[in-house]
């Protein structure tokens, strides 16, 4: 808790000055692919600094195609993405990269350095910043993701968890404004899981942007505010979490079922509205929610 | 629940038998596996839980052959599967035996048709051609992929890779299926996809089921019984319903329970006691409203 | 470049049995060698781009090859020029003759040019014939065509696993590249030869841990499925050689011959 103090301290005066308010803009993007594919149709997002947004979608709804646009991999065919009040038209990789930084799904596609810590170097050593200054951020983000005992160690050989919390490290060292985690919890278990998302909280917390895209949604309910629904290349739905998740007919278009508790939640409804009168019970979200709830109306 | 629902599989068969096993990968001193020891009966559908690197895949991979036949390694103990030892028994005969699933849909497709795909391990056993087309027809049909045999395995989604990668080791026609995370990279309806084809193999086909998962809720609902890991060692062999009310267990071995039972816990926590635990979300719910209407009578009166 | 990507069709180059296929490809890549009389060679070329185009393979992927390998044509005709001797000579010595050592360098040769044309056309031929057999051939009966032929059968899918990852790593490398791009790292687009160099590891390690532990998997995803447990296997989807197969075989034994007898006549 405290080094997350320090760290926003230090990021407060990286902000630019006038930056917009939002994080990430973007206006009528559409995306073909050279083959002749149409990924994204028409997209209209803003999302504004110290948000923690979910995006969720199908297989194949086109969340890399928006995230592979949002970190300037791809450029629109139309329409302007804008991050952090930089145009990705004008700008490289490199320097978005300041500025959102993108945790791959899969930690083994980036990791090869011999250790944790030049690993973590990497993107730093990147940006040709002085060697003390590299030295600090590395020290940084380590202890910000809780690997500074293992800043020797060999990546390869370290622990599924451990291997993603080294990418998110070597992300946080390049002290970007948003961060975008890309079906981070694949293939974790619940620590490793529970760890990763404590990162992104933390993070969120010190006033940053997070953006989580995922299949896991009782990670969607229990962490972001908003979500973001995409379904065959358009937004389908974009609002506050709970309204969201209000619509189970709607999510089902893109194959995706509302966590156990949610539907718990729905199943109880007139149960709970029976038991307490004159009262709309919520859409719940979480198990801490849907207890309250009963809680309160079983009060006499 | 810890009763196999099933068709007609007879009771008390051991169709797995793990005795006192320990494993250590070659050129690795420690075992990963270590004086492991259970029976799985026919017909019974077991989920291997545990953290990563508690042991799972190295499990998994124990039962159908692949350790120690393919892979080497130094094994201590016995496994025998559906009556054949398999440190002595060919794996062209354990394949017969034991069908497989990966995590990864890629590695396991490795053929240009999904009809190739599902052939690929009866041609391997050189099976008369006519007898393959009859399986792959079954196969196809158990896993609901009827009428996509020529299209390629790379087009399909997610969900359908993992069912094709089932249908390709039903077509070896074995008796017990093991599936190593099957639905870890899946979106929710193809993990629901996948848990209703291998529901139907228990059910209609009596196979004998060994999956590894995190999945707590899919495991309460499907599951008869839970093989808990922890740092390669067996600490808990029992009944989903059994295995997620024991909380120091689940504490040690980081398991996260189905979300309903959080909520029992949860209300208990609170001062409201309901009669009984769930594991399921309709039984939760029951309980839940059982509790509501009983306030609500003392209010009225 | 897509050279073992089946193209979907049905020409007559679709329809012959592979064996086939491999037979003339064998025979045609010997004959190649042999010929050196340019209108023979300029011969087995045309009949090349023909079955091309009669089997619809895209005209896009052979205009690239001839893209791509205009340079190293130029280079080739140039070096050979330079250092063969013959009477005729195109381009007078760069360097006078009367200079000591080095005088009379510089000069290219009409044979020496024309020695390189030979090559150039050799290597353009062969480039374009392989792809005429592995775009129409999926890659099943391709190894099944091999297997038939003598090889076994585990040697045969081993080399057509290795061509079908061929994609899958192309795949591995833009997804590894975009992962060290992100992190600021720009050294594949505007680096020197020598900062290339030195940032190899950066692509290289997580890709070749990457296609290790894939082909770990792979061998436990095939042994589980009794990959190699028995020495024969049969197959689902056959290949006979049917009577249009041997006509067709017929046809290029002809075609052959015309073109040997062409070469040592004229």
């Amino acid at each position: 808790m405290k080094e997350s103090r320090v760290k926003s301290e230090q990021r407060e005066r990286q902000v630019p000055a006038g930056g917009s308010e939002y994080a990430i803009e973007i206006n009528n993007l559409t995306f073909t692919y050279p083959g002749g594919f149409t990924a994204l149709k028409e997209i209209n997002l803003k999302v504004k600094r110290n948000e923690f947004v979910g995006i969720i979608g199908q297989n194949g709804a086109g969340k890399s195609t928006l995230l592979k646009n949002i970190t300037g991999l791809l450029k629109p065919t139309k329409g302007d993405v804008i991050v952090v009040g930089v145009n990705t038209k004008d700008s490289t990789v490199a320097d978005l990269a300041t500025r959102v930084g993108f945790v791959l799904q899969n930690p083994d596609r980036q990791l090869f350095a011999p250790t944790v810590e030049e690993e973590v170097s990497f993107g730093p050593k990147n940006l040709k910043l002085p060697a003390d200054e590299i030295k600090q951020r590395v020290q940084e983000a380590l202890g910000y993701v809780g690997l500074l005992e293992q800043k020797d160690a060999f990546p390869p050989a370290l622990s599924k968890g451990d291997r993603a919390k080294v990418v998110i490290a070597s992300v946080l060292a390049m002290r970007p404004e948003v961060i975008i985690l890309d079906e981070p919890t694949t293939g974790q278990d619940f620590r490793g899981c529970h760890q990763i998302m404590g990162i992104a909280s933390r993070f969120h917390e010190a006033g940053h942007t997070v953006l989580v895209v995922t299949h896991h949604m009782a990670l969607v309910t229990e962490y972001t505010q908003r979500t973001i629904v995409l379904c065959n290349g358009t937004v389908l739905m974009d609002g506050e979490t709970r309204e969201v998740f209000s619509h189970p007919e709607m999510l089902r278009q893109t194959f995706i079922v509302p966590p156990q508790i949610t539907q718990a939640g729905t199943d109880l409804k007139e149960a709970l509205m029976a038991a307490r009168r004159g009262w709309t019970p919520r859409t719940v979200l979480t198990v801490k929610e849907l207890g309250e709830d009963i809680v309160a109306a079983m009060k006499p | 629940m810890s009763e196999p629902v099933s068709g007609k599989p007879t009771k008390g068969e051991p169709m797995i038998k793990v005795e006192n096993l320990w494993y250590k990968y070659p050129r690795t001193k420690k075992y990963v596996l270590e004086d492991i020891s259970f029976t799985v009966e026919k017909g019974e559908f077991v989920a291997l839980m545990g953290a990563n690197g508690a042991g799972k895949t190295t499990l998994c991979q124990c039962l159908n052959g692949v350790i120690p036949n393919s892979q080497g390694g130094k094994v201590k103990g016995r496994v025998v599967v559906g009556g054949l030892d398999t440190q002595e028994t060919p794996i062209s005969k354990l394949a017969q035996k034991v069908g497989m699933v990966l995590e990864d849909p890629e590695t396991q497709l490795f053929t240009t048709k999904v009809k190739n795909e599902v052939a690929f391990g009866p041609e391997n056993l050189a099976i008369d051609p006519d007898e393959i087309m009859k399986r792959i027809a079954w196969a196809l049909k158990v896993v609901r992929l009827e009428g996509y045999e020529e299209r390629p395995p790379t087009a399909l989604s997610g969900g359908q890779k993992q069912r094709l990668a089932i249908a390709a080791a039903l077509a070896m026609k074995p008796e017990i299926m093991v599936l190593d995370e099957p639905t870890s990279q899946l979106d929710p309806i193809g993990t629901l996809e996948v848990f209703s084809v291998i529901q139907d193999l228990k059910e209609e086909y009596g196979m004998t089921i060994v999956m590894a998962t995190h999945k707590s809720e899919e495991i309460a609902q499907f599951a008869d019984k839970v093989l808990m890991l922890h740092e390669g060692r067996l600490v808990k062999f029992a009944p989903p319903r059994e295995v997620f009310q024991d909380l120091e267990l689940m504490k040690l071995t980081w398991t996260h329970l189905p979300q309903i039972s959080e909520l029992i816990l949860f209300l208990r926590n609170n001062g409201i006691s309901l009669k009984d635990f769930a594991i399921l979300k309709d039984e939760g719910v029951a309980m839940v409203k059982e509790a509501l209407a009983g306030k609500a009578g003392r209010v009225a009166s | 470049m897509s050279v073992v990507q089946y193209v979907e069709g049905n020409s007559l180059l679709h329809r012959l049995d592979p064996r086939a296929k491999i037979i003339m490809l064998t025979i045609l890549t010997i004959i190649i060698f042999i010929v050196e009389n340019f209108l023979m060679i300029g011969a087995i070329l045309l009949t090349i781009l023909l079955l091309w185009w009669s089997a619809r393979l895209p005209m896009k992927t052979l205009a690239s090859y001839f893209k791509f390998l205009t340079g190293l044509f130029v280079f080739i005709i140039v070096i050979q020029g330079l250092f063969y001797s013959g009477e005729v000579i195109l381009v007078q010595p760069l360097i006078p003759r009367w200079v000591p050592l080095i005088g009379g360098l510089g000069k290219i040769s009409l044979d020496g040019a024309l020695f390189g044309i030979l090559i150039s056309a050799r290597i353009i031929c062969l480039i374009c014939l392989l792809p005429l057999v592995t775009m129409t051939t999926p890659i099943h009966f391709f190894a099944l065509g091999l297997t038939k032929m003598g090889l076994s059968y585990q040697i045969a899918y081993t080399m057509t696993t290795a061509l079908n990852t061929i994609p899958v790593l192309q795949n591995e490398a833009s997804v590894v590249m975009d992962a060290q791009k992100l992190r600021a790292f720009r050294v594949f687009e505007e680096g020197s030869f020598v900062q290339k160099l030195k940032a190899y590891p950066a692509l290289a390690v997580p890709l070749v841990i990457g296609a290790m532990r894939r082909a770990q998997l792979m061998g436990v995803a095939m042994d589980s499925r009794a990959f190699g447990a028995l020495k024969r296997r049969t197959y689902v989807e056959d290949i006979i050689m049917k009577p249009q197969d041997y006509a067709v075989l017929a046809v290029f034994a002809v075609y052959c011959a015309a073109v040997l007898v062409g070469n040592f006549m004229l």
